[in-house]
């Protein structure tokens, strides 16, 4: 499962694997009516490797991201964040545990009304209490391409400008790794293309590791490997993927889910 | 689209609870003070009695009723402009500005039509403990019959909707405008607001020492100015934030917060500044009329203890519904703020740094509330005192007003704070998804 692919050694972290999961499980609901979201995945994902996860809905897809990134506690098993393991159950904790390791894209954004796009930027920068480097936002903000909308709202752009400050946002903390759930589902298909290329050159030339949530076959072929879930559980994995042969592995999932790949 | 207003009331009672309280606690109010109207032409009831209870219903019921009116309006400005993105949808399903006027007056109207039906099982029996104390303290003949008739029914039931409806419309009118046109659209009744409440106070220097309606001018003009303080006051503070050099993540957030919302505050911010102008108000006034009553010796020391005791009851039943207003207005404001508070959580705020956010923007609001309270509470208390008592400030101002902004600030604290707290057990990416 894990990829030597660490193109770049620029982060100073000492893990070779960027996210490790083992054996982890999630149940929502409770005794009768409970639903097995995850049932016992493991997967590892080397430091900078660009991953697609995709399946059907109701896969687990989200909860697998949720679960990698800190954001839910998984019921079983283990996670690890460039080799260090999600402990603490209090939201407080979980925050502190993220803040540095990871970053997220939104399908939905998730940028605050009230602050401008350079705001919103460093904000995840003044909450850890980090030190705000204002030349490094704007050059980040600029390779975004949106080095001259600073003192926008997020109201006066279009979506796929608002994704780009949330990607800037993101790149400016420099996490171990970034979750994208979905964030191409809103956009046209040039904006998506921006985004997606953005997120390719974090991987590229950063040596950033992202893991990209999609039902897109497209989406996922920007990839450099695309792990498939099928309820809740592995179903297959695809090196350098192209659209029309996600597409058709995704037509053929539940398949691959019996033989058990 | 009256029908569609139905469904949706019947569809999400909860959205519809700020406003049917407010209006609720607002008939109830009116109508309990308006009972005395009816009691006093009820026959065979002496001149005097009849006139010390058509001065309560008039002095106080009067301005009772304005302060309903104000209190409606704001819990509706609140819950219609939360309600802009799905005004935005249904607009663009084809629905016409004038469809949508209907359908959030009509909503409005039904709402509080509940709220003042529900408030005349209260108000009856309010009414009737009112008349108790009046009795008890020898105000009023202890043969008078308890009327509750068609004044309090009609004023009642009558201020509420007029207010849930003029609130609603002007409410669906600032939203559908923006920036610029908004301040203005703001300024103009602010301003009217300010000139009514000047008229109002400066008036009372035209009443003699004695007259007994001397106490409405000064509630009338607090009421007034403190309206207008709080429309002008999201202005003043988005500049004044500007200059304060504060820091921390929470603060910091705050503070952006705040001047980008502040327009939104404007009727969060006149709760507060109505509860503290209104309380300082009425209450420093009537501990000045109780003590030159007693002065004066018109009535035995033990009459006039009565006396004090009762009017600070008619006063109390007002300072306490701008309280209740007050906690309302916060709860919608805050709850509305769900979506908000998760994204800040998942771009790293952990809960101690929203509730610190959260509690920065109170400070700063109860800082700003108080202040304008205050102002417009000096502007009915002194003119009355030089009428009444030939001083400028009296003595007991300064403990009622540090009572009052002690009990507003703790108040717009503790709510916004439990609030948020209850707010922040929803995790926060299920806060997201959720449709604000």
């Amino acid at each position: 499962m894990v990829r030597t692919g660490a193109r770049h050694g620029q982060d100073a972290g000492p893990a070779a694997e960027a996210l490790r999961l083992a054996g982890v499980g999630k149940t929502y609901g409770s005794a009768e009516n409970a639903v097995t979201a995850l049932d016992g995945v493991t997967l590892g994902l080397a430091r900078g490797t660009f991953t697609a996860v995709m399946g059907p809905s109701g896969s687990g897809k989200s909860t697998l991201l949720r679960c990698a990134a800190g954001l839910e506690r998984p019921d079983s098993g283990v996670v690890r964040v460039d080799g260090t393991e999600l402990t603490g159950g209090t939201e407080t904790e979980l925050t502190k545990f993220r803040r540095g390791r990871v970053g997220f894209v939104f399908q939905e954004y998730n940028l605050l009304e009230t602050l401008t796009v350079a705001q919103n930027t460093v904000l995840p920068l003044k909450l850890a209490g980090r030190r705000v480097d204002r030349r490094r936002t704007r050059e980040v903000l600029a390779s975004v391409g949106l080095g001259d909308r600073l003192g926008h709202r997020p109201g006066q752009l279009s979506g796929g400008q608002r994704q780009r400050v949330a990607i800037a946002r993101v790149l400016v903390a420099e996490p171990r790794v970034i979750f994208a759930d979905e964030p191409t589902g809103a956009l046209d298909t040039r904006s998506a293309r921006q985004v997606l290329g953005l997120l390719q050159d974090a991987v590229r030339s950063q040596g950033r590791t992202v893991v990209m949530v999609t039902h897109d076959p497209v989406a996922a072929s920007y990839a450099d490997a695309v792990v498939f879930l099928a309820d809740g559980r592995l179903a297959g994995r695809m090196d350098a993927p192209t659209p029309d042969a996600v597409a058709e592995r995704l037509a053929h999932l539940g398949d691959d889910a019996a033989v058990g790949v | 689209m009256f029908v569609l207003a139905l469904r949706s009331v019947r569809h999400r009672p909860g959205r519809f609870l700020a406003t049917l309280l407010s209006a609720f606690l607002g008939a109830a109010v009116v109508m309990t003070f308006a009972a005395m109207h009816d009691t006093a032409a009820g026959a065979g009831v002496d001149p005097v009695s009849a006139e010390t209870l058509g001065t309560s219903a008039s002095v106080v019921g009067g301005y009772g009723t304005l302060l309903v009116f104000f209190a409606v309006a704001s819990a509706l400005t609140v819950a219609v402009r939360q309600r802009a993105a799905e005004l935005e949808l249904l607009r663009c399903s084809g629905a016409t500005p004038g469809q949508l006027r209907r359908m959030v007056v009509g909503e409005a109207v039904a709402v509080a039509l509940a709220g003042a039906l529900l408030a005349i099982g209260p108000a009856l029996l309010g009414g009737r403990v009112l008349l108790t104390v009046f009795q008890d303290s020898g105000q009023v003949a202890g043969d008078v019959e308890y009327v509750f008739g068609a004044l309090a029914l009609s004023s009642g039931v009558g201020s509420t909707l007029l207010a849930a409806a003029g609130a609603a419309f002007l409410a669906l009118r600032r939203v559908n405008r923006t920036g610029a046109r908004r301040a203005r659209a703001r300024r103009l009744p602010a301003y009217a607001a300010l000139a009514a409440g000047a008229a109002s106070t400066c008036s009372t220097f035209g009443f003699s020492a004695t007259a007994e309606a001397l106490m409405a001018p000064p509630a009338y003009g607090a009421i007034l100015l403190s309206v207008g303080c709080a429309l002008l006051a999201p202005g003043l503070l988005t500049k004044l934030l500007g200059r304060l050099p504060l820091d921390g993540a929470s603060v910091w957030l705050a503070v952006r917060n705040l001047r980008q919302r502040a327009g939104q505050l404007a009727g969060v911010l006149m709760s507060l500044t109505l509860f503290t102008a209104v309380a300082t108000a009425t209450l420093t006034v009537q501990a000045v009329e109780s003590d030159a009553v007693a002065a004066s010796g018109r009535v035995k020391s033990v009459d006039a203890k009565n006396l004090e005791t009762l009017n600070l009851t008619v006063v109390g039943i007002i300072a306490v519904f701008v309280c209740v207003m007050l906690v309302n207005s916060l709860y919608a404001a805050t709850t509305y703020r769900s979506r908000e508070f998760g994204q800040q959580r998942l771009a790293g705020a952990t809960p101690g740094q929203v509730l610190g956010t959260v509690g920065a923007e109170a400070v700063l609001l109860t800082v700003t509330g108080v202040f304008f309270g205050t102002l417009a509470a000096l502007a009915g208390v002194v003119p009355f005192t030089v009428v009444r008592a030939d001083g400028v400030l009296p003595g007991q101002f300064l403990g009622t007003w540090a009572a009052v902004a002690s009990v507003g600030a703790a108040v717009t604290l503790g709510t916004s704070l439990a609030t948020a707290r209850h707010v922040l057990r929803t995790p926060a990416v299920g806060a997201v998804a959720r449709p604000a």
